[in-house]
């Protein structure tokens, strides 16, 4: 019973829902406000993500005469629950170790292209050509990244089965003990083996969160936000806070692959440790990366992915089997 | 037959779309990301420009036609004055030639400057969009110190220019000049090298020399695809004659080679400022008004979109009977069949601005 009422704390305050919401908010308010900064202009104030989900709140729910009513209201509602308890699966290193130490990196990779197939059910849902072409577009591009995103996660899985020896048999899927070994080894990130998956992670940062130069799916100048043309209101506002969700989600995992390093066993220490690491992580692969490009096109984006991280991520998983 | 009617299907791009300044309508037959057929409809802008063109005298037609299109708002007062002047028989004084020449390459050099920023815009590279638009602004600010407008310079009147130019602001344009050409050689250099622009643009929207004589296209559009025309030369007015600049041909055929016609065409602007600024004669502005007589005259010049041409016939009072003009955007319309055949979805904002259209112009 204990058990049950600490996990929906987790889901709902810490670190999922609320927590992760508000840094999820946080982030995405920096990343505009550094964009603007980097092209000298003023940029919003770091309330704004509020502001526009409160705003969207307001609003009317309009669906499409031709739109597949069930689909289309269910979408949104559909990338939030599956975000919503992926963000509980996230460690904080120092603060909180995970939901449950058992394979949680496998679920983890179960759920985070939820989103994107949340984006994908709703743009094939609302009957536009245009929610049809980035559903496409959206299919594509995830195949293209979800491929070195779990050969990231077996490289590291392997190498900290590897260090584990007998305790373990042969890959450790467990993220409480990843993170453990990673602070008494040191972390993956600064291994040699690593670094190319880290770098692959970097790369697939872009890609799964749709931000410039892979935000082929939602392309503004192209298909006019694809998918979510033919939302509004509380359903584009879900829509928003999935995707601050995400941000917490990829960004933590990140944080927990390759820099899990405490700071002393103070857990406020730790946490404001976490926030800023995860902010670095975001300014090196989100926010630079989005104010030195522009938008690749489909075909471009996904040869990209099948071959640049693809290659680095398989780079570290041969070198972490031979060592 | 039937498999193409499953897998085509079509989408409708316009009238109301992020990547167009202006309302225009593709219906596009889409197969996957491919465009299959494209069918453009226009006439959203409809203003009824010629009509009230006959229900003003000369003078006022002036505002008028300087209000036809924003970008080449000069141009159209510039043609419409040379049309009426040469009706009217005036000789303009040399003074004014050159001012009108130095209002034109202003205009032409934050005119060529937008649509290369919004290149960047549709290809999503907003960095770039900023930065460039960023330079432009002292191009704007030459303009609204000069002539006291960002965009519509007033500048022209019949027989002459309205704003004489003092010593002063002459060598204000020459310092603004000198202060953004090392702007515009870095962004011609970034347009030149960067990866992400040349991936999108280079080799994309091609028409080949051949399709381009055809269509008859003009401006930059004929000059990124080796034609080497320019009204400027080839039937210099105003004091053109005068000065020195080359015509930028490019051989490319794509959007890249457009992109590349008009920032190099920038820096033949900057050196037709800069004579202008340098030789322009003392002497009277403006020539003063003739009688009025029943006759027919045309003018055409180069505006930064291609050959602008305007026809007037006079029945003796000040109102024309007819004023008619041909847009350079109606001829580069046409090609864009050719440019889109068979490209992808994610290039047809691209291509319709690397023809820089003006949907303003071309249905007033």
């Amino acid at each position: 019973m204990t058990d049950t009422l600490l996990a929906i704390v987790h889901m709902a305050i810490f670190p999922g829902g609320f927590f992760a919401l508000a840094l999820g908010f946080l982030y995405k308010a920096l990343d505009r406000r550094v964009e603007a900064r980097l092209q000298r202009r003023i940029g919003p104030p770091l309330t704004q993500p509020w502001l526009d989900a409160a705003k969207l709140l307001t609003k009317e729910t309009l669906i499409p005469k031709t739109a597949c009513r069930s689909a289309f209201l269910l979408a949104p509602v559909f990338g939030f629950t599956g975000m919503a308890v992926c963000a509980a699966f996230i460690p904080v290193p120092g603060v909180y170790s995970g939901l449950f130490n058992m394979g949680d990196l496998l679920v983890i990779f179960y759920l985070l292209p939820i989103p994107a197939m949340a984006l994908m059910l709703g743009g094939s849902a609302s009957s536009s050509p245009f929610g049809a072409l980035g559903f496409s577009r959206e299919m594509l591009l995830m195949l293209a990244y979800e491929t070195p995103l779990l050969m990231i996660l077996l490289a590291v899985a392997m190498l900290v089965g590897k260090g584990l020896g007998a305790e373990s048999s042969g890959a450790e899927f467990s993220l409480l003990k990843i993170v453990a070994w990673q602070q008494e080894n040191g972390s993956l990130g600064f291994n040699p083996a690593m670094i190319p998956a880290l770098l692959a992670y970097l790369i697939f940062l872009p890609g799964t969160m749709g931000m410039a130069p892979f935000d082929v799916a939602e392309a503004e100048t192209e298909l006019l936000e694809g998918p979510l043309l033919e939302y509004g209101g509380p359903l584009l506002a879900l829509f928003t806070v999935t995707s601050a969700f995400k941000t917490f989600v990829v960004l933590g995992l990140g944080v927990a692959l390759f820099f899990p390093g405490v700071l002393g066993s103070w857990w406020p220490v730790n946490l404001v440790w976490f926030v800023l690491k995860c902010l670095a992580l975001m300014l090196l692969s989100l926010t630079l990366v989005k104010s030195a490009c522009g938008r690749l096109r489909i075909d471009q984006a996904f040869r990209f992915y099948v071959t640049v991280p693809t290659a680095l991520a398989l780079c570290s998983l041969v070198l972490v089997w031979l060592l | 037959m039937t498999s193409t009617a499953v897998n085509t299907f079509s989408i409708p791009l316009g009238p109301v779309h992020v990547a167009l300044e202006e309302p225009v309508y593709f219906h596009l037959d889409v197969e996957g990301e491919t465009i299959r057929k494209v069918e453009l409809t226009s006439g959203h802008v409809h203003r009824g420009m010629e009509a009230m063109a006959t229900q003003r005298n000369l003078t006022k037609n002036t505002t008028l036609t300087e209000r036809v299109c924003s970008l080449c708002s000069n141009s159209h007062s510039f043609t419409y004055c040379m049309a009426a002047e040469n009706v009217l028989g005036l000789d303009i004084p040399p003074r004014a030639r050159y001012l009108r020449v130095l209002a034109e390459e202003i205009k032409r050099v934050a005119s060529h400057l937008f649509n290369t920023a919004i290149q960047a815009h549709v290809i999503g590279f907003k960095s770039l969009f900023m930065h460039t638009m960023e330079v432009r602004e002292i191009m704007q600010d030459v303009k609204e110190t000069v002539y006291g407008n960002r965009m519509n310079l007033a500048q022209n009147c019949i027989g002459g220019v309205k704003c004489d130019l003092t010593p002063e602001l002459l060598s204000y344009i020459l310092d603004m000049v000198d202060k953004m050409e090392p702007g515009v050689e870095e962004i011609r250099e970034l347009y030149a090298t960067n990866s992400m622009v040349l991936g999108r643009t280079k080799g994309l929207g091609l028409l080949p020399k051949k399709d381009a004589l055809r269509l008859g296209v003009v401006g930059p559009v004929a000059r990124g695809s080796g034609i080497n025309i320019d009204v400027r030369k080839d039937s210099p007015y105003a004091a053109y004659p005068e000065l020195e600049f080359d015509t930028i041909v490019n051989d490319g055929c794509c959007i890249h080679s457009r992109t590349t016609v008009r920032l190099n065409e920038i820096f033949e602007s900057f050196r037709l400022i800069r004579q202008c600024c340098r030789r322009v004669p003392e002497g009277p502005t403006k020539a003063p008004m003739r009688q009025i007589r029943a006759a027919e005259a045309c003018a055409r010049t180069e505006a930064p979109r291609g050959e602008v041409f305007y026809y007037i016939r006079t029945n003796a009072t000040d109102i024309p009977a007819r004023l008619k003009w041909r847009v350079p955007s109606y001829m580069n319309w046409e090609a864009l069949g050719v440019m889109m055949k068979d490209c992808k979805v994610a290039d047809v904002a691209l291509i319709t601005n690397s023809i820089d259209p003006c949907v303003s112009c071309t249905e007033r």
